[in-house]
């Protein structure tokens, strides 16, 4: 897959393969109104994500990846630039529209699951099912069933240990059958057993052919990315694209 | 096919949130019961009061004239008329005290708050007023003299009420004008009802009995509207303060319940909700314990209404299945008003941040 890397005046890494992007950024800020005047969250990211790649997002506290994980998983508009998803501008989309278009395109797994407490482990995912079209019961059980929970689909959340929460969480994200999947510290709140199951996890749904996008402080995680976009100050440096022969 | 919907999701939050739900349950169906127990006493209210002011008596006199069918057809014929018939006599001690002749039933009646010991059930019993008792040698056996004409009564009991009555003594009117040939000369009235039922009751009084004068006991009249558009105001306020009360009592525990389940909101957007969809669950919920309120606070209600209707006016206010729509639509617009704050709080939420435990 040709890929263009241009290093910038500023020092980072513009990384443009546009015809086969799910995710494109062409010089997207985000600024805050705060006491001490404007802030820059973001400053002019630039770079894509090809469908099927699984790119990892570092950087310390405060570097902006919230920031821009907000714009990835569409809760958030860019103040300026242009911000792509599977093809279609987000920024120019109002709020109703960012909300379907979220149900369809972005499956997220969170660091603390935000699994709600007082559905059981199939109703969390049949919850993802519900607002994005209707539900089905089944589907939903072979969501579990695939992420090895088909014998814990009754059980609250409180009853199951914190790595078979994420693995519902997962589940709850691949129901919908979305192009891109965002992680924020997918394996942050789990001891090491649950980390190298999340972790298989994750490689057995990047093998299958799913786009994704993780937040992560771990080197090991980040190290199973075929790409890492650190953060700093709100600006992003590309890794050079070591990892680019594994892109299919 | 699957169950799950809006119907599991509202289950099974009240379910997980016993406390929380219980106590904006219970707010919900303060608010009905107060509301359905003032409506009720509120819809009664007139009846009762204007019963209650018919036991102090009469509210018109009419002088001049004693028809007494004429004056029972005038005034309607659930009104109270009683002739009086008035004349001076001296008793044993020589002593010169009214005697009025009345017809005993219709005065008890009519004067249900006289306290009388005994009420006289034959043609010769008299009822000695409390001071007029003073003035006589024997109460059993009471002879009082008019125009050289003795006549020797039975005494049966004392009246007391505080006001001239207590210096008469009371006989059958029909014993007094064999006696005396004295004739009923007034007849004392008790309209039901309010200031305009007995204005126009005085109109059709005036026109039956020409020459008559028919006069209002202002007093009363007046008092009685008085106390009875009082009473109305107080209640009005009363349902308005409580229903306030219960609005802040509900919005407190919806913020409540809105702030301690952001995170849960902030999934379901994050999955892809509309505001729209959130704002109805939440609505839903709340329209859930609105409904739940009204149910168990009318029941509740309508019994303490009844007790208090018992209690105070002697007689039951049975329910009213009219006050439940307007309780309905109070209690519906006590939790939309609670809860505007709390969709506010939803339309301002920021899935990202709260996510991520910030």
């Amino acid at each position: 897959m040709a890929e263009v890397v241009t290093r910038l005046e500023s020092g980072t890494y513009k990384v443009t393969r546009d015809e086969c992007a799910v995710i494109a950024l062409d010089g997207v800020s985000r600024e805050y109104v705060g006491r001490a005047g404007i802030v820059r969250a973001l400053d002019s990211a630039t770079f894509s994500i090809v469908a099927g790649e699984w790119v990892a997002i570092t950087g310390p506290s405060g570097s902006g990846k919230s920031t821009l994980v907000n714009m990835l998983g569409c809760l958030d508009r860019p103040t300026c630039g242009t911000l792509k998803i599977d093809g279609v501008d987000v920024a120019a989309m109002s709020a109703k529209e960012l909300d379907r278009f979220r149900a369809d395109k972005i499956g997220f797994i969170f660091q603390q699951f935000h699994l709600i407490p007082y559905l059981t482990a199939l109703e969390n995912v049949m919850l993802a099912q519900y607002f994005h079209s209707m539900t089905d019961e089944a589907e939903a059980r072979a969501a579990l069933a695939k992420v090895g929970l088909g014998e814990r689909v009754s059980h609250l959340p409180s009853e199951l240990s914190g790595g078979e929460q994420q693995r519902v969480c997962i589940a709850r994200a691949l129901i919908n059958n979305p192009p891109i999947l965002l992680a924020d510290e997918p394996t942050g709140n789990l001891d090491q057993a649950n980390q190298l199951i999340v972790a298989d996890l994750l490689k057995g749904l990047h093998a299958a052919g799913h786009t994704i996008v993780m937040v992560t402080h771990d080197p090991e995680m980040a190290a199973l990315a075929q790409r890492k976009i650190a953060l700093s100050h709100g600006k992003v440096f590309c890794s050079p694209v070591t990892n680019v022969v594994r892109l299919r | 096919m699957s169950k799950f919907g809006l119907g599991t999701l509202l289950r099974r939050s009240l379910i997980h949130r016993k406390a929380r739900s219980l106590s904006a349950l219970i707010a919900m169906t303060v608010s009905a019961g107060v509301a359905t127990a003032l409506l009720t006493l509120y819809a009664d209210l007139d009846a009762k009061l204007h019963h209650e002011f018919r036991s102090f008596g009469a509210n018109v006199v009419v002088t001049g004239s004693a028809d007494l069918d004429a004056a029972q057809k005038a005034a309607g014929a659930d009104a109270n008329v009683a002739q009086f018939a008035y004349a001076v006599a001296t008793t044993d001690r020589g002593t010169p005290v009214v005697v009025v002749g009345v017809d005993f039933p219709a005065v008890r009646k009519l004067d249900s708050w006289w306290q009388v010991a005994q009420w006289p059930a034959e043609a010769e019993d008299v009822l000695l007023g409390e001071r007029a008792a003073q003035f006589v040698g024997d109460e059993k056996q009471v002879t009082l003299t008019f125009a050289g004409k003795p006549h020797t009564f039975t005494g049966v009991g004392h009246v007391k009420t505080g006001g001239d009555e207590d210096s008469r003594i009371y006989t059958s009117v029909y014993t007094l004008h064999s006696w005396t040939n004295v004739s009923p000369s007034v007849l004392e009235i008790q309209i039901p009802g309010g200031a305009a039922s007995v204005d126009s009751a005085i109109a059709r009084l005036k026109a039956a009995l020409p020459g008559a004068d028919v006069e209002p006991v202002r007093q009363l009249v007046e008092g009685e509207s008085a106390i009875v558009d009082k009473t109305h105001t107080l209640m009005f306020g009363a349902v308005i303060l409580i229903a306030l009360t219960v609005a802040c009592s509900v919005l407190a525990t919806l913020s409540a319940s809105v702030l301690e389940r952001r995170r849960d909101f902030a999934l379901m957007k994050a999955l892809g909700s509309s505001q729209g969809q959130m704002i109805v669950l939440f609505l839903a919920e709340t329209m859930l314990l609105a409904v739940g309120g009204v149910v168990t606070g009318y029941v509740v209600g309508s019994v303490a209404a009844w007790v208090i209707s018992e209690v105070n006016f002697n007689t039951a206010s049975l329910p009213r299945i009219e006050v439940l729509p307007i309780v309905l639509a109070l209690n519906v617009g006590i939790a939309t008003m609670a809860a505007l704050l709390p969709a506010r709080v939803l339309r301002g939420l920021e899935p990202a941040r709260l996510l991520k435990g910030e």
